[in-house]
């Protein structure tokens, strides 16, 4: 759904004395003229359209006006950071360390790619990960970049925030995992955010041939930062024909960040996009994500979980279109909240005339875990083909009394039976993923959180 | 007065009967000038989140254009269906021909 | 549930109500809206000038608001509004019993079947010919008891300050730009007054139908149930068939006094060139409760809310809604709760249909507030699809800011199963039959709650609609 406008309209809106064609222009500084004009015609489609308001069903519960103050902010700038451990931040550090095997790694520092290793084997058989940089210029790669890089997926067109990124990213990640190939171990993504009052971008193209199959886990974190800083990222995800992708996305980053990813997943003939988001960090966090079912027998899994505290204000913003028949989708978002968090939670499964056999769910629960916290959920469906199977289910509500009650009837303390049934409520979603190392990285998380509670 | 105070208007920009939405500190609030006095409310109608600042001040209610809500500004106590909650008051400080307001 | 008559007996191939009646009116207004047009019906009713300057004011916010964006298609709305007559008056005075009644009105009457419905076992019927309410008769027992079941211009006249402490105050006039629009040119309608501890063991009936081409109705209804007080009103309407749009918007408010039980049931069947905009707000107070039954078959458009606003301890909201769409019909309905009190409860359950191009659209709001301690709520939406071309969409609005509410929601979209559909023809009956049955017992868990006549009226209309659905 774009919110883009065509023709004269200039509202200029959200164009500031850093974020304005200058800073489009000097990003396209050594790359291919086709990138260039691409990035100006992304900003050519930022400038016209409207900063979404409260008045735009999609933004009705996020008041952009208060959470967003993009006045207050400079361009984020390339990191000069070395390749070398020991440059990189603790944090960094300590969340590689906690990693299993991966098949490649890559970090970025401020949306500037700073690392990339893959295993040897794999690049042999023609994986490539690499900077979206080098990918653009590179021999073998750029006519993919071309061809795939904001032209089918997150556009310009999809939403003003889209453009903008398409515009301005710094940085970001390539995956191409060629025909045939299976990449057993994931690929490791560690983002880090260090400057704060900066407006960072950076994006991913995870690309997977005829039956190629790949793992993506990508995990964005910083400090608490002393100012408002915003953080924006956009994934573009193409699953060719029986491919299988999983995307997994763990957003860590710190206090006064307002973080904003978009992502978009198509899949094909029998093709499937896997997505797990989990939102813990920033003082905003907005979540838009898309799943297309472009062939028969294409499926896409999407997972979310989240666990807000303190202020925070988290956005999930999701939607399921059905546009061929015979495909499958199934959305498990569930949250928990404490202190004066609120959540919002807006999901749309369409299903397109004539895309028959549809298999379509979507489910959200939140726990509410203190007086102050609230959650608004607005599951919905647009179903215009009859022989389908649909259906949504949303909840809120406080701990079950009885599950309580039976844990503490075991000797266990109010406060740690508390714990484990929030573990137990949000495990079903890290149930349903078989990455040890996400699952466990994840519990301690969300443990921290819980001994606060 | 300590630093808790912010401004956010000057009298002139709120005439007597009439409404004035202003942002500060990232909140926006609509300013109200009854006879002479000031009062100050989050500038979001408890029904919908509506700006109040475009609505019509009939002595001390605020009535929203939107839907039709009531407040009283004093208070921000809501006064007229479809609004039940109420609306976030602040305390107000004019000197000087500067109207200050408290934000917590 | 056996079928006992054949689809030829039901005269498919015209509308049942599609008639028209010659035209005798004594008054009407200009097409279109206009400040005269407001005048020239304030003065009519001779209305005291509270409700002048109520009307003018209202016209001025009805301008100044902009048509939705959301909802259904209202992009030719604008043009029908100014060809419209917003006020028709057939006779001078209202009536009090049925012999009184002018002949060409009764004759209509006949024809949809109200001699039928004045039984012993109904109390007062209303009825509304052209805007006016012409004949309006109440049980004796009833007035002994002080229940008040009067024309909303007689409400206004002879209780002028009840009618003021409640007039406009649950839907204030810049709601919407239709509750502004009525607040204006308001015309026909109910006002009721149950007073407390009084129980009425048949419900209250209104009919009322649009006649003239190019006819508009703004019904207003206003009812009071007082402490304690139990009653249950019903409304139900048809229209003849007409080439050019007609237009609809109707106000009900309603105040449910504390412990008092008051249901609302409003079976809509307009023809498929009808708008029909309707704003329906309750305010349910302390132990009360208020039930809404909404059953949409017929218009062009439906948009249409009905709101229970719980604001006391204890109060307890229903709303049950089946919406029926065939070819060309959009119907986008649902309802709204608000839990703003303690211990309050309710419970939306929605069936919709949507048949050859129709669509039917599911639109709620459940919001609990904080505060609004065990808030407890349940929401099911199903929607039942029976061609390839028909639509249904759910848009639910869930906002909840109480950590001790239970709420849920579930919505369902499917077809009729083959599976069913065999086994039922396996037993003799034809697709159509069978595809009827299915269609009501899909609805059944609302059906039922129907008064009788309504019950029947409504499994006729399903046979009708059945047919040419296969094949």
């Amino acid at each position: 759904m774009s919110q883009a406008v065509e023709g004269d309209v200039a509202s200029g809106e959200g164009v500031t004395d850093a974020l304005d064609r200058e800073a489009a222009e000097g990003r396209s500084g050594g790359e291919p003229e086709w990138m260039r004009e691409r990035r100006m015609h992304a900003f050519d489609v930022y400038e016209r359209t409207p900063m979404p308001t409260r008045r735009l069903e999609e933004w009705r519960y996020t008041d952009l006006d208060e959470k967003l103050d993009l006045e207050s902010l400079v361009l984020g700038r390339r990191s000069d950071v070395a390749d070398d451990p020991e440059a990189w931040p603790e944090g960094v550090l300590t969340a590689m360390e906690e990693d299993w095997d991966a098949a490649a790694h890559v970090v970025l520092i401020d949306g500037t790619v700073v690392h990339v290793d893959l295993d040897e084997a794999l690049a042999a058989k023609g994986v490539v990960v690499s900077s979206l940089g080098d990918a653009m210029n590179d021999e073998d790669a750029w006519e993919d970049i071309k061809q795939y890089l904001a032209t089918q997926a997150v556009t310009p067109e999809r939403s003003k925030f889209a453009a903008l990124n398409s515009a301005l990213f710094l940085d970001g990640v390539y995956v191409h995992a060629p025909r045939g190939v299976h990449i057993d171990l994931p690929i490791r993504v560690t983002r880090w955010v260090s400057t704060a009052g900066a407006a960072h971008f950076d994006r991913a193209l995870i690309l997977a041939g005829e039956t190629a199959k790949v793992t993506y886990i990508d995990e964005v974190l910083s400090e608490d930062l002393d100012d408002h800083t915003f953080v924006s990222n956009a994934v573009e995800v193409i699953a060719k024909d029986g491919a299988n992708v999983q995307f997994v996305q763990m957003q860590r980053l710190g206090r006064n960040v307002f973080a904003h990813s978009q992502q978009r997943t198509l899949a094909h003939r029998e093709a499937s996009a896997n997505t797990l988001n989990i939102a813990l960090g920033a003082t905003t966090s907005r979540l838009d994500l898309n799943a297309q079912m472009l062939g028969p027998g294409s499926s896409s899994e999407m997972l979310g979980l989240y666990f807000a505290d303190g202020d925070q204000h988290f956005d999930h913003n999701t939607s399921q279109d059905h546009v061929s028949p015979n495909a499958f989708s199934d959305l498990l978002f569930k949250g928990a909240l404490d202190d004066e968090s609120r959540a919002v939670f807006r999901g749309i499964i369409r299903v397109h005339p004539k895309a028959q056999q549809s298999d379509a769910y979507q489910t959200n629960r939140n726990l509410l875990l203190s007086e102050e916290s609230s959650a608004d959920t607005l599951p919905n469906l647009e179903i215009a083909a009859d022989d389908v199977k649909c259906s949504h289910g949303a909840t809120v509500g406080q701990l079950d009394e009885n599950s309580l009650f039976y844990i503490m009837s075991r000797g266990i303390p109010q406060e740690r039976a508390e714990r484990l049934v929030v573990m137990g409520f949000l495990g079903e979603v890290l149930l349903k993923v078989s990455l040890g190392g996400v699952v466990e990285k994840i519990t301690r998380e969300i443990e921290r959180k819980l001994a606060h509670v | 007065m300590d630093d808790t105070w912010v401004r956010a208007a000057t009298v002139a920009d709120v005439p007597p009967g009439t409404l004035h939405g202003v942002t500060v500190e990232r909140t926006t609030v609509v300013l109200a000038n009854v006879d002479g006095d000031v009062y100050a409310l989050r500038d979001r109608c408890s029904h919908a989140d509506f700006p109040l600042h475009d609505g019509v001040l009939q002595g001390e209610t605020l009535e929203c254009v939107h839907h039709g809500a009531k407040f009283d500004v004093c208070s921000g106590k809501a006064t007229g269906f479809p609004a039940i909650r109420p609306v976030k008051s602040y305390e107000v400080d004019v000197r000087d021909g500067d109207i200050f307001i408290q934000l917590d | 549930m056996p079928v006992n008559e054949t689809v030829q007996d039901l005269n498919l191939d015209e509308y049942k109500y599609g008639f028209v009646d010659k035209e005798e009116h004594v008054f009407r207004t200009r097409p279109g809206l206009s400040e005269e047009v407001v005048r020239q019906i304030s003065k009519h009713k001779d209305e005291p000038e509270w409700m002048l300057d109520f009307r003018l004011k209202a016209l001025e916010i009805y301008e100044s608001k902009p048509m939705p964006e959301w909802g259904g298609d209202l992009s030719k709305l604008q043009e029908t509004l100014e060809e419209i007559y917003f006020y028709v008056r057939p006779q001078d005075q209202m009536e009090r019993s049925w012999d009184d009644v002018p002949a060409n009105i009764k004759d209509t009457f006949e024809k949809l079947g109200i001699p039928e419905a004045e039984q012993k076992a109904l109390a007062g019927v209303g009825a509304q010919y052209e805007s006016e309410m012409v004949y309006h008769s109440l049980k004796q027992e009833w007035e002994d008891q002080g229940v008040i079941f009067d024309s909303i211009e007689d409400g206004l006249k002879n209780h002028p300050e009840l009618f003021k402490k409640y007039f406009g105050t649950v839907i204030p006039t810049a709601d919407n730009k239709f509750s502004a629009m009525n607040s204006a040119v308001w015309s026909g309608g109910s006002f009721v007054y149950i007073p407390p501890g009084v129980e009425l063991k048949t419900p209250l009936q209104a009919y009322f139908r649009v006649n003239q081409e190019r006819m508009g109705q703004f019904e207003r209804t206003l009812i009071i149930a007082g402490e304690g007080s139990r009653a249950h009103y019903v409304e139900g309407c048809t229209a003849p068939v007409y080439s050019t749009e007609s237009f609809h918007s109707g106000v009900i408010e309603i105040v449910v006094e504390k412990n008092a039980h008051f249901r609302y049931t409003t079976i809509q069947n307009w023809s498929n060139n009808m708008y029909n905009l309707v704003t329906q707000r309750s305010i349910v107070h302390e132990g009360a409760t208020m039930e809404w039954l909404d059953g949409n078959l017929g218009s062009k458009l439906t948009m249409k809310y009905p709101s229970c606003y719980l604001v006391g301890e204890g109060a307890h909201g229903n709303i049950l809604s089946i919406a029926y769409a065939g070819d060309g019909q959009h119907q986008d309905t649902g309802g709204k709760i608000i839990h703003a009190a303690p211990n309050t409860t309710s419970s939306i359950v929605s069936k919709s249909i949507s048949k050859g191009t129709g669509r039917s659209s599911y639109r709620g709001l459940l919001q609990v507030h904080d505060g609004a301690r065990n808030a407890k709520s349940n929401v099911e939406c199903d929607a039942l699809l029976i061609d390839e071309t028909a639509k249904t969409d759910t848009y639910p609005y869930i906002e909840i800011d109480e950590k001790s509410a239970h709420i849920g929601h579930e919505a369902t979209v499917s077809k009729v199963g083959d599976e069913q559909l065999f086994y039922l023809m396996s037993r003799g009956m034809s697709e159509e039959e069978a595809m009827a049955l299915i269609v009501r017992g899909f609805i059944e868990p609302i059906a039922k709650e129907l008064p009788l006549e309504y019950a029947v009226e409504l499994n006729r209309l399903i046979e009708l609609e059945m047919e040419g659905s296969v094949g």
